[in-house]
């Protein structure tokens, strides 16, 4: 099960946090914080891995990806494949990049809202949901033309079945 | 897009990235927080899109570590609004901010229920994904038939259906009674038909969860599994969204792989035979490429196949090509793929019969320790440490300490008790061990715990031939110019005790090495001054003849501490210096250490107790106590009292019974208490010499509670007598302690313990026993704070026993124990008992004693084991008397048969079980040890009766006469009656048994049972 995905950038402000497991806030930023320490001393070229047991407690492991000037960090425990979970954040990687064409971290805080849509089409309840990208922006989509549709006063919102048949 | 749109949210996270500090970050947040705590309370006013943008602003300032705790009650009733928007917030703000306890969530239930029966598409997503996130146990209940019914309907679009599987998953962890495992066994395996790979993949991760906890279950969906497998890697029947740079969804894969890992064995052979191709075909088909993700992808399939071909338990075959793999991954370039390769090397090490092979890759694994990635880095060290053994030891510690020097302090303490772990557990030699520990504390002082240099100590100790070589080698560290403290403590420990053992070398005369010592006194804490101060008391009682100047230089020091603000260093000053102005009594209480009793290193317990919950390491673990070196075994492990382990008769011990309970008071003398924390019951001479923060040797006492107890008022009553009694010699007004006659037939089975005591002394006693020659020390302790003086003890030897006893002072000083060794010689067999004549007096009491001396026959003995082959060629070879008797006993002590097995193993004499087809035969051998005989097999066999216990007929055969009526004799005593002496008021003096004299070897005449002995012979 996946415990948490955090992204943040190379400064160590968090961007993204979502706990699966129910962590007090103050909790969750002492982890965050913990896991930066970590990261910033580590250099290019390395694993992907680095040691979670001292940060999360035994049973937990945890991949990082650096792109540019962010950190995307999972954490999960031995009943997930290292490489697969470390596939897993390439999977959202790009899917913010389709989704923002070529995202940078300024995306990432101004989508703040979108970031978690995202996310949850792929990782839903500690789970892998969702491994294709396409699908995952096909979900986003239609949520967001749903968003639209209501935020425009004009337009009523369609009930689902008007997108069944597609 | 509309949700870019969200301008008022920009403005904001624009504010927060423009606060220069965390202060101002604040300030703007509470304001902010302010505003949409006033904008909520005034509900009716809000827009879906302004409650939309707050709650995405409190959900942004709850991700920055400020705690939200308003809007919950908001954020839950909105999930009940009839439209998307305000649903959606409802939905999204409530998975977020709570947890599943929270008491408003069941609120929501039913709304929660209705959107998931009811038919909007878009609805049901959003409440399967808030329980999938945070329902608890009452959603489980209530809404799990409702998801099930979800996950299986065939109008529903994949979408839901895969947010269904998933958030079923969820449900079945709060409570695995809501998946009803009769109904849905065949439900699940239906679902692994599935076409659409986003319902599989979510599926899959279903069944791992249930296969998890009940693999039986759900035997039909192995088969399916396989098939998926088959679909995936051989077919790659797989739509192009799901290929992910080339590969056919990598995820589904990994999670097939690892749902079968759950399931012990294949039983079918065509799917185990299917599924053996697709293994073969992904370690074979992958290679390392130059796309980093097609690397990790291919990559994370191959090693979760290998964790599966380990799970199956395939043929060597495969195991090793597996091996091989892995020892071409732990070279490559990518990092990512050694690490991974490391840590799948140290799970292959549980798999029996590839060690060898992953041997072969020790010279790259070393490499790996200099890997410039520490994660890498710490995966090496496991793996080394996993595969050490008495093979590779000396090159893998050796490695470790070479890293050491460079390593990162955030992995030294983890290198440093690892090779000190390696080191104890496989080393080929001691002085190998005590050169490892010593550098490490050099290289390593800071990370070295008390246990290791404890350790060392103990080995020293227990072992003369080393301790020169530990004493040059802690001189040698001594001498560089920056010493860790650690070595000062270990140096100063050694050389205090061993120092004179090289005094003849250059450089080493007592007062050069109190020079060195000394040196680094103004450096050290105050533990370490301690030591310091016990090793110069030492030295000065070790220097002959005296050297004055030295004396002058070490009481100045003694002069200096006894102030000192540190009890312990003042105390220790204080005493040592009225010791050493005491001479011959200095001798004595600063004698060399004794012996430590063999104990599990505390090192070894502690990293074998943080491996015992993994199972992974379990197998490493049981592999190393299998193979620990016998290097550091201090003495034959032989338990003392217990059965005896099957010991070849050559295999001696030198030390016997050292674990003994007895003596397991030999603790360290006050600086070193902390090795082994035993029972205060156990120490009894610490209640005695405690304060003088001096040990005595062991196995001198036991009875702790006598010995306190008398020990504090010896003096008074010493007093009380004296004015009591007129001024004149009497003798035995002195009461005994304790039962002697106990005593005695106590230390018939053991070797150490209590002989003897009164108010005044305790006789204690420590024996070695080594085929036909035994060593044992008397250890006569003054209780008093009075010397004893007029000491005497006279050995009353029988004529088969050589026995002689070193000098003992005419007088024991107050509170001292002085030890007597004497030597025993068996000459042949006999019964008969030494003993000594003991007496002292005691102001105007002259005190006198006999003690029988547990030099018995028994201690002559040697535990064998026979084989049925060995057993009855001898057992026909001895044909009947003088060399084979039989005898039926009577009046026997009734006891069960295994109770006798117990009795007879006591006292060494070995039964073999099995070798009487008759369950209530006894058959037993022993070897006896005597001058006359050398070393003599004896075989013994005693049929009882079960209708009546108290009679028996014994059989006995050895290749001597004597020694066939004297065992005989000897076992029946045993089990006739239980050897006590009356309970009544003990006599003053215990007098010595004076046993009929040995009658000559011959059939006791008028004994039936020689009649019969013919019959059986």
């Amino acid at each position: 099960m996946i415990k948490a995905v955090m992204v943040m950038n190379t400064q160590g402000k968090p961007r993204l946090a979502k706990f699966y497991e129910y962590l007090p806030p103050e909790k969750q930023q002492e982890l965050i914080r913990s896991v930066f320490a970590v990261l910033c001393s580590r250099a290019e070229n390395v694993s992907n891995f680095i040691q979670a047991e001292s940060i999360f407690g035994p049973d937990s492991r945890l991949v990082y990806k650096h792109f540019a000037t962010l950190y995307f960090v999972l954490v999960f425990d031995s009943s997930e494949n290292e490489l697969a979970v470390l596939d897993l954040i390439q999977v959202f990687v790009e899917t913010l990049d389709k989704c923002f064409k070529n995202v940078c971290e300024l995306d990432i805080v101004f989508n703040y809202s979108k970031i978690h849509t995202i996310l949850d089409e792929i990782i839903f309840g500690g789970q892998v949901l969702e491994t294709s990208s396409t699908e995952v922006m096909k979900a986003v989509e239609e949520i967001s033309k749903l968003e639209a549709a209501s935020n425009s006063i004009t337009l009523i919102p369609k009930s689902a079945s008007g997108w069944r048949n597609r | 897009m509309a949700m870019h749109g969200m301008r008022g949210l920009s403005v904001f996270i624009s504010d927060i990235r423009n606060c220069p500090n965390k202060d101002q970050e604040r300030l703007r947040v509470d304001k902010e927080l302010g505003n949409i705590r006033t904008r909520f309370k005034n509900e009716k006013g809000l827009t879906p899109y302004e409650k939309k943008k707050y709650v995405w602003k409190m959900l942004y300032i709850y991700m920055l570590g400020y705690d939200v705790d308003f809007g919950h009650m908001e954020a839950v009733s909105l999930i009940s609004a009839p439209k998307y928007p305000e649903k959606q917030v409802g939905y999204i703000v409530t998975s977020c901010l709570l947890n599943e306890n929270h008491d408003f969530l069941r609120l929501a239930i039913n709304t929660v229920r209705n959107d998931i029966i009811g038919r909007n598409e878009t609805f049901q997503c959003l409440a399967l994904t808030m329980v999938g996130n945070i329902g608890g146990r009452e959603f489980a209940e209530s809404l799990a038939p409702d998801v099930q019914k979800l996950l299986l309907s065939s109008s529903c679009r994949p979408l839901v259906r895969k947010k269904a599987a998933l958030c079923l998953l969820r449900l079945y962890r709060k409570n695995p009674d809501v998946v009803n495992v009769d109904g849905w066994a065949d439900r699940m395996a239906q679902l692994l038909d599935e076409r659409d790979l986003g319902v599989l993949t979510s599926s899959m991760s279903l069944l791992v969860a249930l296969v998890a906890n009940n693999h039986e279950a759900y035997w039909t969906c192995l088969p399916k599994c396989v098939k998926i497998l088959e679909r995936l890697a051989r077919n790659q029947d797989v739509p192009q969204e799901y290929t992910y740079y080339g590969i056919p969804s990598p995820w589904l894969q990994v999670k097939t792989m690892r749902a079968l890992q759950y399931f012990p064995a294949i039983e079918d052979p065509n799917t185990r035979r299917t599924l053996f191709e697709v293994l073969q075909r992904i370690l074979m088909g992958t290679d390392v490429v130059k796309n980093v993700n097609k690397n990790n992808a291919s990559h994370a399939v191959l090693f979760e196949a290998l964790a599966l071909v380990m799970h199956l338990d395939a043929e060597k075959e495969m195991m090793s090509q597996c091996v091989a793999l892995l020892g071409k991954f732990i070279a490559v370039r990518e990092p990512n793929i050694r690490y991974l390769g490391l840590e799948n090397m140290t799970r292959m090490l549980m798999v029996t019969d590839v060690q060898d092979i992953i041997k072969r890759h020790q010279a790259q694994i070393i490499t790996s320790l200099k890997d410039p990635d520490i994660s890498i880095r710490r995966r090496a060290l496991d793996l080394l440490y996993g595969m050490c053994d008495v093979t590779n030891a000396k090159d893998i510690v050796e490695e470790i300490l070479q890293y050491l020097s460079t390593a990162d302090f955030a992995m030294r303490e983890e290198l440093s008790l690892k090779a000190a772990i390696l080191a104890e557990k496989f080393a080929p030699d001691l002085s190998w061990y005590v050169d490892v520990i010593l550098q490490l504390i050099d290289k390593a002082g800071d990370f070295i715990s008390d246990d290791i240099w404890f350790r060392v100590v103990q080995f020293v100790t227990n072992n003369e031939d080393l301790q020169p070589y530990a004493a040059t080698k802690v001189k040698e560290y001594l001498e560089k110019p920056a010493v860790h403290e650690t070595m000062v403590k270990v140096s100063a420990y050694i050389l205090g005790e061993y120092s004179h053992l090289l005094s003849r070398r250059p450089g080493c005369s007592p007062k050069e090495i109190f020079s060195i010592l000394h040196e680094k006194l103004p450096t050290v804490s105050t533990t370490t001054i301690s030591i310091l101060l016990s090793a110069y008391a030492k030295i000065l009682m070790h220097t002959q003849p005296p050297d004055q100047e030295l004396q002058n230089q070490i009481w100045a020091i003694f002069n200096k501490y006894e102030s000192c603000i540190d009890a312990e260093i003042q105390q220790r000053a204080v005493e040592y210096f009225a010791l050493s102005r005491k001479g011959a009594a200095l001798m004595d209480i600063l004698a060399e250490m004794p012996k430590f009793p063999e104990r599990q290193s505390s090192l070894i317990k502690k990293a074998e107790d943080a491996e015992i919950d993994t199972a992974e390491q379990s197998a490493i673990k049981l592999r190393a106590q299998q193979q620990t070196s016998n290097a550091l075994v201090v003495t034959d492990s032989r338990p003392a009292n217990g059965t005896p382990p099957q010991v070849p008769v050559s295999q001696l011990s030198l030390v016997k019974d050292h674990n003994s309970t007895d003596h397991a008071l030999s603790h360290e003398n006050g600086t070193l208490s902390k090795v082994d924390p035993q029972p205060p019951s156990a120490d009894l001479l610490g209640d005695l010499l405690g304060p003088l923060a001096i040990e005595g040797p062991p196995g001198a006492t036991v009875q702790s509670e006598h010995n306190a107890v008398s020990g504090m008022e010896g003096g008074p009553g010493a007093v009380d007598v004296s004015a009591i009694v007129p001024i004149e010699e009497q003798e035995n007004t002195v009461q005994p302690i304790g039962n002697i006659a106990e005593r005695f037939h106590a230390l018939c089975l053991k070797d150490s313990g209590v002989l003897y005591e009164d108010p005044h002394i305790q006789i204690g006693i420590k024996a070695e026993w080594r085929a036909h020659h035994g060593r044992l020390v008397l250890f006569l302790g003054n209780k008093n704070i009075a010397p004893l003086v007029s000491v005497q003890a006279l050995i009353l030897p029988p004529a088969h026993l050589k026995i002689e006893l070193s000098l003992v002072p005419d007088t024991i000083p107050p509170r001292a124990q002085v030890q007597c060794p004497l030597e025993v010689a068996n000459l042949r067999p006999s019964r008969d008992v030494a003993v000594l004549d003991f007496s002292y007096k005691f102001g105007a009491n002259m005190v006198n004693v006999k003690l029988r001396l547990p030099a018995v026959l028994n201690k002559f003995l040697q535990p064998i084991t026979v084989s049925t082959e060995e057993f009855f060629p001898q057992w026909r070879s001895l044909t009947g008397p003088p060399l084979k008797l039989q005898e039926v006993v009577r009046g026997v002590r009734p006891m069960p048969l295994p109770e006798m097995a117990n009795l007879l193993n006591s006292f060494r004499i070995m039964t073999c079980p099995g070798l009487d087809p008759n369950p209530n035969n006894l058959v037993a051998s022993t070897t006896f040890y005597s001058e006359s005989t050398r070393a003599m097999l004896c075989l013994i066999r005693i049929e009882t009766d079960p209708a009546d216990r108290t009679q028996l007929r014994m059989t006995l055969g050895s290749g001597d006469p004597t020694l066939t009526f004297e065992l005989k004799e000897f076992i029946k005593e045993q089990l006739i009656s239980i050897p006590m002496a009356p309970r009544a008021p003990a006599p003053p003096v215990a007098a010595p048994t004076t046993p009929a004299a040995a009658p000559t070897p011959q059939i006791p005449p008028n004994d039936p049972a020689a009649l019969l002995a013919g019959l059986l012979g």
